[in-house]
């Protein structure tokens, strides 16, 4: 297991509320190896983004990490996440307009994080920080500059320098293009893509979007209701999904072949569970089509590495 | 830069000539001056002199404007009472309101942003919790009576401080000061907690559920997910953001706090302009009145427009756009 850079291990999130205790996050099991970029995809409210942040404990209270281990590097971090925060494992946020300091210019933002991380001197810092931004493509000259003074894809190419700056290995990525314009989206991922396999950094790239997910991704991790639903390489889930929730995504993305406009897109009946209202065996049955007795009863666990789904164990699908 | 505080500055005169005219206003026609100079002995002959004399009719906007000129000549005219010119009162009352008002300033933005801060960030914390109990008795109880207490307490009772005055004041040039005399010290502690607790407990407040915002941004949880310490996380990137509403509210506050000094400085018999403001109301001294309106209203510019400054300061999207307009 040497090669799995990161491993999450029956991670469960929960919720004290005053209904009760909600799970976010349910039994979750997933790996990165080492240079290789899986994502994350499913609905709103399907526990993408939290598991980014339950890796690094940036879980807002009320909701805590109740079970589970996270280990990276073959040492468990699940207890102190701050240890290895920044020049292990960082984070880029959804919104790059919310994402940096308004006040700091941002070649202080840089250089502070880089103190941070690293032992060296200041001016070697400001020296590493124009580096960055270079790398980016980010004038250097505008180090002394505030973010206000930056359009939405440009902050979100400073945040890019700002993650990568104490030269962590991991990068959880949450839905680091989803705010910006489409003409930007593929210019960042391609930017962050180049970037990390330069430096053989991993990433967990957490989206809704099927498109960015084919493009970018060597592996998928399908979630639904706080569970895994399915995960594999990407290519093989795309083309041949095994569980019933990853063919109807895969089936509602518009695609451009020959027969494809003449039908209006396949639509997944009903929507997502609440939390305080899971229905009980496998949360996906109330909508799926191969529903049978047993998924009302039983939660699947992954069956052959790959989807969480009763119907592979008789190998229907 | 310039051009924003050029444009500050004009606007702040221009609110100073709206509160000179409704202090003229009062000045003029609240009561009849020549009834309030010469009593009721006074010949038609001599009222009508008088009249003649004080430029009651002159046309209304040559009144205001001699108004506005006596104004800035600090000639407020003469107090009924006593007959000494109003600015020579103010200016022998003004340093214990200033004083008074700049320590209890001093006194709530500190603890109040300090204990802002700690209860934002142990939330939920025990003292946490107890400090912000604590604080709705602050809120709740009015001024006069939290110095009632104050005196029963630590007057009476304990015999620790005085109950009332400024003790000792050293004059240097024409300011009294208590600052450099210990029973002047003694005396400011009693009236600078009662006047500044109320606004102690609000910047309080405001710190911490600024403070609670702030930390839930983006930035801030970036910021920790850098690796940064929780310390450069607190005090380098969410404090920052939490003081730009902060400054404003506590800037208000201070003007609010010498224009109701008045109750404060009632009960502990300070000897401020408040004091003699209450005292002016009593006996309908007119002059007097008008021209303490116009000083408060000067202050509230005063401070507005430093607070003002101070936001550009903070603020760099403030400086940005004001100059690209």
């Amino acid at each position: 297991m040497a090669e799995n850079l990161l491993e999450v291990r029956n991670i469960s999130v929960t919720f004290k509320t005053r209904y009760g205790i909600l799970k976010a996050l349910d039994n979750l099991s997933l790996n990165v190896k080492k240079g290789e970029i899986l994502g994350l995809v499913g609905e709103s409210g399907a526990g993408k983004s939290m598991t980014g942040a339950a890796i690094l404990g940036l879980i807002d209270a009320p909701g805590q990490l109740s079970s589970g281990e996270i280990f990276y590097k073959d040492e468990c971090i699940s207890d102190a996440p701050e240890a290895v925060r920044g020049h292990e494992i960082s984070m880029i946020f959804q919104d790059p307009l919310m994402s940096l300091n308004p006040l700091r210019k941002i070649g202080d933002q840089l250089v502070e994080t880089i103190l941070t991380h690293m032992n060296i001197s200041k001016s070697e810092a400001i020296k590493k920080a124009k580096n960055g931004l270079k790398e980016v493509g980010i004038d250097p000259s505008r180090l002394n500059s505030y973010p206000h003074t930056f359009s939405g894809g440009m902050r979100q190419r400073v945040v890019i320098a700002l993650a990568l700056a104490p030269e962590p290995s991991l990068i959880i990525a949450d839905e680091p293009t989803t705010a910006l314009d489409v003409s930007v989206q593929a210019q960042i991922l391609d930017l962050l893509k180049k970037l990390c396999k330069e430096r053989g950094t991993s990433i967990i790239l957490v989206t809704h979007d099927m498109g960015v997910i084919a493009e970018t991704t060597d592996r998928v991790g399908v979630l639904y209701a706080g569970r895994l639903a399915e995960i594999g390489n990407t290519r093989e889930v795309l083309t041949d999904p095994k569980h019933p929730y990853t063919r109807g995504l895969v089936e509602s993305t518009p695609r451009i072949d020959s027969n494809s406009f003449k039908k209006s897109l396949f639509q997944i009946p009903g929507s997502m569970p609440k939390l305080d209202a899971m229905p009980s065996g496998c949360a996906f049955h109330p909508r799926c089509a191969f529903a049978s007795d047993i998924c009302t009863k039983k939660i699947p666990p992954i069956l052959h590495k790959r989807a969480a789904c009763w119907l592979l164990e008789n190998g229907e699908l | 830069m310039l051009v924003i505080i050029f444009r500050r500055l004009g606007q702040s005169v221009l609110v100073l000539f709206l509160v000179a005219l409704i202090s003229f206003l009062i000045f003029r026609y609240v009561g009849n001056p020549v009834d309030n100079l010469m009593g009721q002995e006074a010949t038609l002959a001599q009222r009508a002199a008088l009249e003649e004399a004080l430029g009651l009719n002159d046309p209304f906007y040559k009144q205001y404007f001699s108004f506005v000129w006596n104004a800035l000549n600090f000639d407020f005219g003469n107090s009924y009472r006593g007959a000494l010119p109003v600015s020579d009162l103010i200016a022998s009352r003004l340093p214990a309101t200033i004083e008074l008002a700049l320590t209890s300033a001093i006194f709530a933005l500190f603890f109040g942003v300090i204990t802002g801060i700690y209860t934002a960030i142990r939330r939920g914390g025990y003292l946490a919790n107890i400090i912000l109990s604590t604080s709705l008795i602050g809120v709740s109880l009015p001024t006069f009576l939290i110095g009632v207490l104050l005196i029963w307490l630590f007057a009476v009772e304990l015999k620790w401080l005085p109950s009332f005055g400024r003790g000792d004041v050293v004059q240097l040039g024409w300011w009294s000061t208590g600052f450099l005399t210990l029973s002047g010290i003694k005396s400011l502690i009693l009236p600078s907690i009662t006047l500044g607790l109320y606004q102690l407990t609000l910047i309080m407040r405001l710190t911490r559920s600024e403070m609670l915002e702030v930390m839930r941004q983006d930035y801030v949880r970036f910021a920790k997910a850098l690796g940064l310490s929780s310390k450069q996380v607190n005090y380098k990137h969410a404090l920052p953001n939490t003081l730009v509403p902060v400054v404003t509210i506590a800037g208000l506050q201070l003007g609010s706090i010498v224009a109701f000094a008045i109750v404060t400085e009632t009960v502990f018999q300070w000897p401020g302009v408040g004091l003699l403001f209450i005292n002016a109301v009593y006996f309908v001294d007119i002059p007097v009145m008008s021209a303490y309106l116009l000083l408060v209203g000067v202050l509230f510019v005063i401070i507005n427009l430093f607070v003002d400054l101070l936001y550009l300061a903070i603020d760099p999207r403030l400086r940005d756009s004001n100059s690209s307009e």
